[in-house]
């Protein structure tokens, strides 16, 4: 195990057969059992669906230039504008249900979890290939029914079908829910399956407290996926129930109770929030460290912050439910339970900073997405603190300021942190290196669309423009072409992105075995990895630890990182 | 253009952001809650502002400082972990939460608790307008407050959820159908503001709104004379299809009914009084006086080919006293026959459009041509209002709700709907028809007689509450007065007797 060794690896990739080029029919990727092709296809729906949930949010922000609505507006009369709004409603109920749940929710334990997991532990794959197959066709299948509703007539609800609306409306509900019902088994297979393989399939000498936190991080969260998301499914099963059978469960003029909708509703999509946040703080626990050349600050409390918010994150639901006529005394637990919640999500933005101190630090694309991540979840966890306080929640809630925090967390948290892991694995995933110059351009251009975008929606949220307006009063309008040129520079960097990664995937820079020099498993095997994802099985000794640096040098001859002669990290053995 | 007007527009809108800016962003307060809601926003801008800056400034030195160069490959040495300094960056926001915690509920506390003494004013939300009653029974559209006077606000929906959101007030509540939502407000200073639905509730939301007028107590009293008294204006009474044309818009009749012909939720008011209506069942009715009443009183019983049963319920607004209700009833009806070609004696009410005119000739010479089928229940007597809401009040506070609809399709129970006058087949084989004395039966001794295919699972508990003393019968009269008014098979067998 010398250097040299690795530099064969390197040298030999181009002949070597890897998992994208050993067999290269299109059913051996529709029907492959191979984690890291199912993680490809899921990238590749996932950001589809991104484009278009994103080109929705355009029309959205295209719509609110104007006080009266730019593209959907009425010719005189107030039933032509109503005819007219219902359009905008459509639109923001699609950008809602496909951003929700079928890319934040899905996207990073679907694409990254996959490609990466089972890389990180060594292994050759998750626990069940076929169960992650059927879940990925699931989520295909579940997508594909939602498109058809919106074919048939597009569900103007809101992503969270509030009833009774929601049984009164002529759109085709059941349909959507029917969908978002698959999507919630996809979700639930994708996590059993990591449950399994983190405990099963951890190789030799990693142990718990070994394991990259990425993956302390897809636990946790698999966890939530497991335990909240059938509740999601019985909730919308019910929704079904009651507008076919006309059985009253949600709905007042049945007899039934449209509060109890919102408590199940939440009961699942509150924990669901922390599903779509957990593992892009995995994430940028894997970045930072690396791009810091430094171990990662306080691994034990980052471990335990990531199980806390997993679990008190069930119990916080309500804070949903402020306004709504709830008692006075659960208002006051939920809200506490709120507060909580808050404290281990600061500590891990804490440890991060700690972790740069006397660092080594390298401004590369994906760090630079994991400093936009600290410095935008910094501001949407603060919003959601001064939610969470009952007297604030009362002139704030429903309003744009809401819209603000949580795209602040979801956008400015999680997608970017996506795009982060993204950037991070991507020479690992297709061998190829980006342009860096136009990455970083890109980066730094999302930032800024970002806060444009966003910002002015927290002032114009708290000077009282409520959400889901489709119109507005003329005193909102400065806030409001403010956010739209943010969503197109947004939708410009965007643009360069994708050219700059589809010139990678023709064009691109070979990638060396370790570009970035991190420590973890991932990086040991050849760029893109073999099928069996090893050629030789790693063996780690006792001393393993992922975020140890001291053993790595770059090379400049092949502009990656290889492991020093007095090298304590990881090796492999010969079958 | 319509990008190039607004952009013109958007200078004095400019203005009234840098103002905006200067007071934290939120809204100039005019409540008692206001001066405590801006507080803690105040403590949870600065230390936002502190944290986020503290963070994007460390990170920024940080990179600077500590970048990696050719001569500066590693990272110095320093601890990857420090128990007592972890340990003080959680507790450190522990504490600051608890502070936010512990303020935002006490404020909470001052808005959920409403003084006894409150002026009580009902709110009334529906698909997309608000609807505002005061205590001397006037209606209005828009919201008066009198200023320095605490107000208690009772809210109902009649469809589906709605948000009553006054920014400048610091007031929000979810109105949420079948329950009746209150929210109290002081408001301080005068002024005209903004209510705006904040939840969601379908095409009209962002159209949902109404002005709120806070204004000093002489002026609130004039507002509240103009708006009770719209009988008379500048001392001459106003012809009753005037003031239709007034309701029309104060009960937001025209969320869903044009005026001009044109497409709506419900069928158009033009041309419609006099003329022929085609029946979701395949009838045809003609639009006659005693058609459109019903039509506003029970908008489910006839319905419109193509139109869905989803019209809010108007009862208790156009149904009762006959110098108030009944009388806005007459007005609206006024207000359509004005606007039909075909209207005529049959279709206008019998009250003379003009008070105190002599009836209007019909100009079709009297030939009124009344087709419709009149059901038993529109030869009967008009109901006792107070009985019939005093029997829904008891439908949901009893929970009867929890196993009979009223809509008629079925729960655990039978719904009530159409039930009165009805024959119910029974599990012992016999047929008997919904009378007074069956109605009463079943309530008091549930277990006695059953209807097929329902279980004898209602509870016994309501003999005690319903039988007995008058009292008791009265409530229970209530009720059966209210299953009453849900059927168009009604007569004076299924009508609780006179009061004895």
């Amino acid at each position: 195990m010398t250097t040299m060794s690795i530099r064969e690896a390197d040298l030999a990739v181009g002949k070597k057969k890897n998992y994208l080029n050993q067999t290269n029919t299109i059913w051996s990727w529709l029907f492959t059992l191979d984690h890291k092709r199912i993680g490809l296809m899921y990238l590749t729906a996932g950001l589809t669906l991104f484009f278009i949930g994103g080109m929705l949010a355009e029309v959205v922000r295209t719509q609110l230039l104007v006080p009266t609505g730019l593209i959907f507006h009425g010719t005189g009369t107030i039933q032509s504008s109503y005819t007219a709004y219902k359009h905008y409603n459509q639109v923001f109920t699609l950008h809602g249900i496909i951003m929700v749940f079928m890319v934040l929710v899905p996207m990073i334990p679907g694409a990254l979890g996959n490609f990466a997991l089972p890389l990180m532990l060594g292994a050759k794959d998750v626990a069940f290939p076929r169960l992650n197959l059927f879940s990925f066709w699931l989520y295909i299948f579940g997508a594909l029914l939602a498109i058809a509703s919106t074919i048939m007539g597009a569900v103007d609800t809101g992503w969270t079908f509030y009833t009774p609306y929601s049984i009164d409306t002529s759109t085709y509900v059941v349909l959507m829910v029917s969908g978002i019902f698959l999507l919630g088994f996809s979700s639930i297979f994708t996590g059993l399956n990591f449950i399994v393989t983190i405990h099963k399939l951890r190789p030799h000498g990693m142990t718990w407290f070994r394991m990259p936190l990425f993956l302390w991080a897809t636990y946790a969260t698999a966890v939530i996926q497991v335990a909240a998301t059938p509740v999601l499914g019985v909730t919308l099963l019910l929704l079904i129930v009651e507008r076919v059978m006309g059985i009253g469960i949600f709905n007042p003029a049945l007899g039934g109770n449209p509060v109890l909708f919102q408590h199940f509703f939440w009961f699942y999509s509150h924990p669901a929030v922390y599903i779509m946040i957990l593992p892009a703080m995995g994430i940028i626990s894997e970045i930072v460290p690396t791009f810091s050349r430094k171990h990662i600050f306080g691994y034990e409390f980052i471990a335990f912050s990531s199980l806390a918010i997993a679990l008190i994150g069930f119990m916080v639901w309500g804070h949903h439910l402020f306004v709504n006529g709830q008692s006075a005394e659960l208002d006051a637990i939920f809200s506490f339970l709120t507060f909580l919640v808050a404290v281990p999500s600061a500590v891990k933005v804490w440890n991060w900073l700690a972790t740069m101190y006397k660092g080594a630090i390298q401004l590369d694309t994906p760090m630079l997405y994991a400093l936009s991540f600290i410095i935008l979840f910094t501001i949407g966890g603060f919003t959601g603190v001064v939610l969470g306080a009952l007297a604030e929640d009362v002139v704030l809630h429903d309003t744009y300021f809401v819209v603000g925090h949580f795209h602040y967390v979801m956008f400015g948290g999680t997608i970017i942190a996506l795009l982060g892991g993204i950037h991070y694995w991507w020479p690992k995933m297709f061998g190829k290196m980006y342009n860096e110059f136009w990455a970083r351009i890109a980066c730094v251009m999302l930032f800024v669309g970002v806060n444009l975008t966003f910002f002015p929606q927290l002032m114009v949220g708290a000077y009282g423009m409520p959400r889901r307006y489709a119109s507005y009063l003329p005193k909102y309008q400065p806030y409001m072409v403010a956010s739209t040129i943010g969503a197109y520079i947004q939708l410009v960097a965007f643009l360069i992105m994708a050219a700059y990664l589809l010139h990678s995937l023709f064009r691109g820079k070979k990638a060396p075995v370790n570009p970035w020099g991190s420590g973890s498993l991932e990086w040991t095997t050849s760029s893109p990895p073999p099928t069996d994802n090893f050629d030789t099985i790693p063996v780690i000794g006792d001393h393993y630890d992922p975020y140890d640096y001291s053993h790595l040098q770059f090379d400049p001859a092949i502009g990656g990182y290889v492991q020093t002669e007095e090298h304590v990290g990881p090796h492999h053995v010969d079958h | 253009m319509n990008l190039l007007n607004s952009i013109h527009a958007l200078s004095p809108s400019l203005q009234s952001l840098s103002r905006i800016a200067g007071d934290w962003w939120l809204p100039k307060g005019a409540s008692t809650f206001s001066p405590e809601v801006r507080f803690l926003w105040i403590l949870f801008f600065v230390i936002t502002i502190f944290f986020t800056a503290l963070i994007t400034v460390l990170t920024v030195y940080f990179c600077i400082r500590y970048r990696r160069t050719p001569s500066r490959q590693h990272a110095d040495p320093s601890p990857d972990h420090n128990m007592p300094l972890e340990i003080t960056w959680t507790i450190i926001p522990l504490i600051i939460v608890m502070v936010i915690f512990a303020l935002g509920f006490k404020y909470y506390m001052n808005m959920n608790v409403p003084p006894t003494n409150a002026y009580n004013i009902g709110v009334k939300a529906q698909k997309w307008a608000w609807t505002f009653t005061y205590p001397n029974h006037a209606v209005s559209s828009t919201l008066y407050l009198p200023v320095n006077r605490a107000v208690k606000l009772s809210m109902t929906s009649s469809d589906v959820l709605h948000g009553f959101w006054i920014p400048s007030l610091s007031i929000q509540k979810d109105v949420v159908p079948g329950r009746v939502m209150t929210i109290w407000v002081k408001p301080t200073r005068v002024g005209h503001y903004e209510l705006q639905c904040a939840e969601y509730c379908g095409n009209g939301h962002s159209l949902m709104r109404s002005p709120v007028i806070v204004a000093a107590p002489e002026e609130f009293n004039e507002y509240l004379k103009a708006a009770a008294n719209i009988w008379v204006k500048n001392g001459k009474a106003v012809p009753l299809s005037e003031v239709g044309e007034d309701l029309y818009s104060t009960y937001g009749c025209n969320g869903c009914h044009t005026v001009d012909g044109s497409a709506g939720t419900g069928p158009t008011w033009k041309d419609l009084a006099g003329s022929q209506v085609l029946l979701a069942n395949g009838q045809t009715v003609t639009a006659d006086y005693a058609y459109l009443k019903q039509a506003i009183l029970y908008p489910g019983r006839k319905l419109v080919k193509n139109y869905g049963n989803i019209m809010p319920d108007f009862y208790n607004d156009f149904a009762g006293p006959a110098h108030t209700r009944q009388r806005r009833l007459n007005a609206m009806i006024w207000y359509i026959n004005t606007l039909s070609a075909h209207a005529n004696a049959a279709s206008r009410p019998k009250v003379p459009n003009i008070p105190g005119a002599a009836p209007q000739a019909s100009p079709a010479g009297g030939q009124g041509t009344t087709t419709t089928k009149t059901s038993a229940a529109a030869n009967s007597p008009p109901l006792p209002a107070a009985m019939v809401a005093m029997g829904k009040k008891l439908y949901f506070s009893m929970g009867c709700n929890s196993c009979h609809t009223v809509n008629g399709t079925h729960l655990v129970g039978p719904s009530w709907k159409n039930l009165a006058g009805y024959p119910q087949a029974l599990t012992n084989g016999k047929t008997e028809i919904a009378n007074y004395g069956f109605l009463r039966d079943m309530i008091i001794n549930p277990d006695q007689l059953i209807v097929k295919t329902y279980s004898p699972i209602m509870p016994a508990m309501y003999a005690a509450q319903l039988a007995g003393g008058a009292k008791q019968t009265k409530k229970l009269d209530a009720i059966i007065w209210y299953i009453n008014s849900l059927s168009d098979r009604r007569s004076a067998a299924t009508e609780p007797p006179a009061a004895k």
